[in-house]
């Protein structure tokens, strides 16, 4: 399974970002916000969002408790998360908060919610400076999360060149041992590095690792494949993601 | 049924049984000293698990119908793991999970989606399930998976795990638990409804609460599971474990045999 998918699958699962937009403000400005904005009184079991909804609104889950659930193909609910008052559910790509896919949300109780198109979002900052402020705050923690992402795949790709290098090697220099197929050319981690194009440390920290997962030893400059099918996974898919 | 089983049995006192504590810190070895991921061992235990399952149905999973409980812990992805192979060996498995989805530990939810993607059904207690329609599963199952609680559990259970406690300590259904019953404690100790299993999966050491006298009424036989924990570990907090899985990765343990 590759990164790409099994993230996917979490997606399909549809975890809510929630967002601390009135973190900071007050109750009674709270209550005003409420007051400028569309505002639903709930029943218990109404539905609050689907699938069929227009895109780019938020509901602010001002009171009551709502429950977020998926249906299966068989007609049945999953139920994904219970939220209480303050969580914001929908889309806005302002806000680059996404909808859950395939996601319903429902009222458990007596809930009330308000509901914000972007042209109102602005408004509310013009007057309340510190939502603005905390929709800073939460795309740069976006940010640092998407630059976490770019690391992680940059690292994968070390991985997979490594995993193809040492293939390489070991078809050409390799020696059967008891423990493994071990490449007889001695290379330092400098020129191993060179080889497929990385820094040493980043070569240094892709060992460590392969090495704490089983796929080789390391000693003398000299390295031992442990296991070749495991690298060939590497080398083929890209770094595996950790199992389950 | 596990009485004929091919299982081979050790003396339990030959095995050293542990307390919560130094369960989690074999735990926390494995992963930090011998790099033994989390998901390594739970794969597995739940494998270990369908496999007890399996053998507690007469060896033939083909069309059995399981219920496989699950807290939202790693004892549930074990019992998640377990689903799958359960599936994937005939059966008609029903996942019920004691919180939503996303209140899961992450690996359990992951073993979550893999489920819905292989169309198992899951449903989430109380929410998903009524507790009548809960009771007919349980009356129509031929065996109950309990993965709710497992050693590190402190406390009566709340919320989704006691709603699926005390409906499993109700049914008259065999039920296999994952390292103990839920409800009982590692020290043995019950604080509200718990379990009584037909057969308790405990994996890597014994846990002491088995063998007091609420945990032996109520775990059933007890079977030790390998999740391939070095004796060099033991020895780092002065075990002395011996080789209990020589004849196989599943040993029944057997008081004052």
């Amino acid at each position: 399974m590759t990164a790409n998918q099994r993230r996917s699958l979490t997606e399909k699962l549809g975890l809510l970002r929630e967002l601390e937009l009135f973190n900071g403000l007050s109750d009674d400005d709270i209550m005003a916000i409420g007051h400028a904005t569309t505002m639903t009184h709930c029943q218990p079991g109404q539905t609050i969002l689907s699938p069929d909804d227009p895109p780019d609104q938020i509901h602010i889950l001002k009171k009551g408790k709502v429950r977020v659930y998926r249906v299966s193909p068989d007609g049945k609910q999953l139920t994904l998360d219970i939220y209480d008052k303050g969580t914001i559910l929908g889309d806005m790509r302002l806000l680059g908060q996404d909808r859950i896919a395939e996601a319903y949300a429902e009222s458990i109780d007596a809930a009330v919610i308000c509901t914000i198109t972007p042209h109102e979002l602005r408004r509310l900052v013009e007057r309340y400076p510190t939502i603005g402020v905390n929709i800073i705050t939460f795309l740069s923690h976006r940010l640092q999360e998407a630059q976490r992402e770019l690391e992680a795949m940059a690292y994968q790709r070390v991985g997979q060149r490594l995993a193809r290098k040492l293939i390489d090697l070991g078809q050409r220099f390799g020696v059967e041992t008891v423990r493994g197929t071990l490449i007889e050319a001695r290379l330092t981690q400098q020129e191993l590095a060179e080889l497929i194009g990385t820094t040493r440390e980043t070569l240094a920290h892709t060992l460590a690792d392969f090495r704490r997962r089983g796929l080789l030893d390391t000693a003398n400059h000299q390295v031992v494949i442990r296991d070749a099918e495991q690298l060939a996974h590497v080398a083929e898919d890209g770094d595996r993601p950790e199992p389950l | 049924m596990i009485d004929a089983t091919p299982f081979p049995v050790r003396a339990a006192s030959c095995i050293p049984a542990v307390s919560a504590r130094q369960m989690a810190e074999v735990d926390r070895l494995a992963v930090d000293q011998f790099g033994i991921r989390v998901g390594q061992m739970m794969e597995l235990a739940g494998s270990h698990l369908a496999e007890v399952v399996r053998v507690e149905l007469g060896g033939d999973l083909t069309g059995r119908r399981v219920v496989v409980t699950a807290g939202p812990g790693k004892n549930g992805g074990g019992g998640l793991v377990a689903a799958r192979h359960l599936a994937n060996g005939g059966a008609s498995v029903l996942t019920v999970l004691a919180a939503p989805v996303n209140r899961l530990d992450e690996i359990a939810r992951h073993q979550v989606a893999t489920l819905l993607e292989m169309s198992t059904p899951c449903r989430v207690a109380s929410y998903d399930v009524t507790g009548d329609e809960f009771a007919r599963e349980l009356a129509d199952a031929d065996a109950v998976v309990d993965a709710v609680l497992g050693y590190g559990a402190v406390g009566p259970p709340r919320a989704g795990v006691r709603w699926l406690v005390e409906r499993i300590a109700r049914a008259a259904v065999p039920v296999v638990s994952l390292d103990l019953p839920s409800g009982i404690d590692a020290d043995g100790e019950a604080a509200g409804d718990a379990v009584t299993a037909a057969a308790t999966v405990t994996l890597a050491l014994p846990k002491r609460g088995l063998f007091s006298d609420r945990g032996r009424r109520g775990a059933g036989h007890v079977l030790l599971a390998d999740i391939g924990l070095p004796a060099a570990l033991y020895r780092l907090i002065g075990l002395d474990v011996g080789t209990p899985f020589a004849l196989g990765p599943i040993v029944r343990l057997e008081v004052g045999a």
